[in-house]
């Protein structure tokens, strides 16, 4: 029954595989992109052991016939659509780790940085907008609307918590660009740049032909 | 012994790996760092009922704020229905307060899902600032003494036993201690 100093090497090797899976690499950004499933578009996403944020393409169309339907005018419902919009998902998975690596997880968007072109700009947030409309003289239900369908401009999150909403990064349909993150989690800033993403283009899908 | 050692390499991994899953599942109802006061308001549903908050001193109020466009939204309503049948009438009380969205809608929505608990509605997204909510849905819980003590922010399964023995234990105890 004696183990030899390979296998003991590999038991090892597995249970900290397993501890660190169990808890989850709270520090260790994975990246990923893809297509997501409910939405058939393009995603980028990354995820640590306490977090992970999604950011899904949203067609023009799609923002276009939502904002339309929601009060707004056609040139403004055409601004906003190709405004470079992505359905975004944060949430706290912080849950998942170890006991006691449960942590709260804070941003603000202000710190985000769209880098387009070697240049660092801010997004357009609930407040840019807002004052937009305000001068435009939007109705008020328009207004709400919008401002609830957008991303939080801040918020905390606890385990378990996360929000679902638009982002908008204020780039022409079909420009590719990089986005740096910052979050606060587990006492520390934590910054990641998601590389090569793209607005989506401004186009007509049409259904797929029957065979 | 080369069976054994493999067998246990396979139990370690499917453990951590089954572990990892479960944590992600779990349904949670954080407590807010600082219980507040929750702020006071009057808000009529499709009906024209009135529902004021003050009413419902005694008893554990859920509010929810929410939107029909929100799909976490319309995720977690199946789940605060079945909340609803299992603890109406038990001090828990359930206000879906709808930001921002006229009655027509509102009325279309909930004739979909059959939703029976009171549905008051912000039109003017007044009251889910005061509170203060940055999106939706977010989920306050009330205390019988009238302090916000917890807050869920984003859909859960609001039937989930977890949750559900949590909102009990929040009611003051009958004079059977129950």
């Amino acid at each position: 029954m004696m183990l030899s100093s390979v296998h003991v090497k590999i038991i090892v090797f597995l249970l900290a595989g397993f501890v660190s899976g169990y808890a989850g690499n709270i520090y260790a950004i994975d990246q990923k992109t893809g297509i997501d499933e409910q939405a058939q578009l393009p995603f980028w996403e990354v995820s640590t052991g306490g977090m992970s944020l999604r950011l899904i393409q949203r067609l023009p169309i799609q923002s276009r016939g939502y904002f339309l339907a929601r009060g707004f005018n056609a040139t403004q419902a055409e601004r906003i659509a190709r405004s470079c919009i992505f359905q975004t998902v944060f949430k706290n998975t912080s849950q998942g780790g170890q006991p006691g690596k449960a942590s709260t997880l804070e941003y603000n968007l202000n710190d985000w940085r769209v880098i387009y072109k070697g240049k660092k700009r801010k997004m357009k947030t609930r407040q840019d907008w807002a004052s937009e409309w305000r001068a435009e003289k939007v109705s008020k239900p328009a207004q709400i609307a919008f401002e609830w369908s957008l991303y939080p401009t801040s918020q905390q999150y606890k385990p378990g918590d996360y929000n679902w909403g638009m982002s908008v990064f204020n780039l022409e349909p079909g420009s590719r660009f990089d986005l740096e993150i910052t979050w606060m989690q587990y006492g520390r800033k934590n910054t990641a740049i998601i590389k090569n993403m793209e607005c989506a283009p401004d186009i007509n899908p049409q259904p797929t032909e029957a065979l | 012994m080369k069976n054994i050692f493999y067998i246990l390499i396979m139990i370690v991994s499917l453990t951590g790996m089954s572990l990892a899953m479960a944590g992600e599942k779990k349904q949670t109802l954080p407590a807010v760092a600082k219980p507040f006061k929750a702020p006071e308001f009057a808000l009529k549903d499709e009906n024209d009922i009135t529902y004021r908050l003050s009413d419902f001193r005694g008893k554990v109020v859920l509010i929810n704020f929410w939107a029909t466009w929100c799909p976490p939204c319309r995720i977690e309503m199946p789940s605060i229905e079945r909340l609803w049948q299992k603890v109406k009438g038990k001090g828990i009380v359930i206000l879906a307060i709808n930001v921002g969205e006229s009655a027509d809608t509102v009325f279309k929505f909930t004739g979909q899902l059959q939703l029976s608990f009171p549905i008051p509605m912000d039109t003017k997204g007044e009251v889910i600032k005061k509170y203060p909510a940055a999106g939706l849905p977010t989920t306050y819980i009330v205390s019988p003494a009238g302090m916000v003590t917890h807050r869920a922010v984003g859909s859960r399964e609001w039937d989930d036993p977890v949750l559900m023995k949590q909102l009990m234990a929040m009611r003051i105890p009958n004079r059977n201690g129950k």
